[in-house]
C-alpha cells in the first residue's frame, strides 16, 4: 500500500499562486466600483456574485479544493445546508404580511356549536388551556 | 492536529519520520486524516457564521434604510484595505505550504512570518476603526449613543458590525497564534515534504477566515 506521496498532492508552484492573487485584487477592485452602480435590488447580489467568484478562487487554488474532491464534497455539503438556512428563511421574511385589520380572517365556528374563532379542544369543544375534562 | 512530537529513537526502526503517529499506517494516511478533520471544523466554522449572515440577511430586509444609513460610517478605503492585506496574507500564507511541500526551510520561515506581519497590519486597521466607532458612540444594541441621526435603527447594523468582525478578529488572532507556533517548529526543522500537514491545516483555516472576510467587506461595508 506504498502510493507516492507527489501523486496524490500535486504541488502547485507560485507562479500559479500569484495569478490567482492578481485575479483576487483586480476582482476587489471591481466590487468597489461596482458599488458606486445602482442596480437596484441586484446591489447585494452583484456584491454576492462577486464575492463567491473570489470565494471559489480561494477554495480551488489556495485550499487546493481541486485536487482534492472528497474534501470538496465536506466543505460544499456546509455550504448546501447554509444554503437551506438562508434561503428558506428569507421566504419566510418575503412572504410576510403586516397584522392589519383588512388581513385578518373573519372568525370561523371550528365545529357547530364551538365557539367563534377560538381555538378549541376538538374532543370537548372546551377553549385550549384550560384542564381536560 | 498532530501535535505529539515522540522521540526519533522511539519509531526509527520503522525507517519513518518521527512524526508518523503509531496509529497510522503511512505518513500520507496520517496527513489526510488531519485534513479531513480540518475540514469538518471548516464546515462548523461556516456554519458558525452562517447563523449571524442570516440574521444579518433578516435585519437587513426588515430595516434597509438604517443599514444603508448606518454603512456610510464606515471608511470604505479602509475596508479594502484590509481586504487587501487579508488576499495577500493568504497568498503568503499558500506559498508557505509550497515551501514545506518543496522543503525549502528558509522561504517557509520567511513567508510564515510575512503572513504573520500581514495579519498584524490587519488586526492594527480593526484597532483603529473600533476605536473611532467607540468614539463616535457607534456601539451595539443599547450603548449606541451617536447624535444627530436622522434615520432611526442604526444600532441595528452596528450589532452586526461588531458580532461578525468581532467574531472574525479573535479567529485572526487564533491564526495568528496557530502561525507563530508553526515558525516555532519551522525553526527547530520540523517541516518537510515528508511531514507539513500542520502548514497545510493552518492554511486550511487561514485561508476560511480570508474566504469570510470575502463576504464581511461588500456586506459591511459596500451595501447600497
Amino acid at each position: 500500500m506504498s502510493h507516492v506521496n507527489e501523486h496524490a498532492h500535486p504541488i502547485t508552484g507560485p507562479k500559479t499562486y500569484a495569478l490567482v492573487l492578481l485575479a483576487l485584487l483586480i476582482l476587489t477592485v471591481i466590487t468597489v466600483q461596482a458599488s458606486y452602480f445602482d442596480f437596484g435590488a441586484w446591489n447585494t447580489v452583484v456584491a454576492l456574485l462577486i464575492a463567491s467568484a473570489k470565494g471559489s478562487l480561494v477554495a480551488l487554488y489556495f485550499m487546493h479544493l481541486r485536487h482534492d474532491k472528497f474534501n470538496a464534497v465536506i466543505f460544499v455539503g456546509g455550504l448546501l445546508f447554509l444554503a437551506i438556512f438562508l434561503i428558506w428563511t428569507l421566504f419566510d421574511i418575503a412572504t410576510r404580511q403586516p397584522v392589519l385589520p383588512s388581513n385578518l380572517k373573519a372568525p370561523v365556528q371550528e365545529f357547530p356549536g364551538a365557539p367563534l374563532g377560538g381555538p378549541v379542544r376538538p374532543s370537548t369543544g372546551q377553549p385550549r388551556g384550560m384542564p381536560a375534562q | 492536529m498532530s501535535t505529539a512530537m515522540p522521540s526519533a529513537h522511539a519509531h526509527a526502526e520503522h525507517g519513518h519520520t518521527p512524526f508518523l503517529q503509531h496509529h497510522f499506517r503511512e505518513m500520507s494516511q496520517q496527513f489526510d486524516a488531519a485534513k479531513i478533520g480540518m475540514w469538518l471544523f471548516l464546515v462548523t466554522e461556516v456554519l458558525l457564521f452562517g447563523g449571524l449572515f442570516v440574521g444579518y440577511g433578516i435585519m437587513h430586509a426588515r430595516h434597509p434604510e438604517a443599514f444603508v444609513a448606518a454603512h456610510h460610517h464606515l471608511d470604505k478605503t479602509l475596508g479594502a484595505l484590509n481586504t487587501v492585506v487579508l488576499l495577500v496574507s493568504s497568498f503568503t500564507m499558500v506559498l508557505s505550504v509550497w515551501a514545506a511541500q518543496t522543503s525549502r526551510k528558509k522561504l517557509l520561515i520567511l513567508f510564515l512570518l510575512l503572513t504573520l506581519l500581514c495579519a498584524g497590519i490587519f488586526m492594527v486597521v480593526k484597532y483603529f476603526e473600533y476605536s473611532h466607532k467607540f468614539h463616535e458612540g457607534l456601539l451595539p444594541g443599547k450603548y449606541y449613543s451617536h447624535k444627530g441621526d436622522t434615520v432611526p435603527g442604526q444600532f441595528m447594523f452596528f450589532s452586526f458590525y461588531f458580532m461578525m468582525t468581532g467574531l472574525h478578529g479573535i479567529h485572526v488572532l487564533l491564526g495568528m497564534v496557530a502561525i507563530a507556533w508553526l515558525v516555532f517548529r519551522a525553526m527547530k526543522g520540523h517541516f518537510s515534504s515528508e511531514y507539513y500537514s500542520p502548514v497545510e491545516i493552518t492554511g486550511l483555516y487561514w485561508h476560511l477566515v480570508d474566504l469570510i472576510w470575502i463576504y464581511l467587506f461588500p456586506l459591511m461595508y459596500l451595501i447600497s
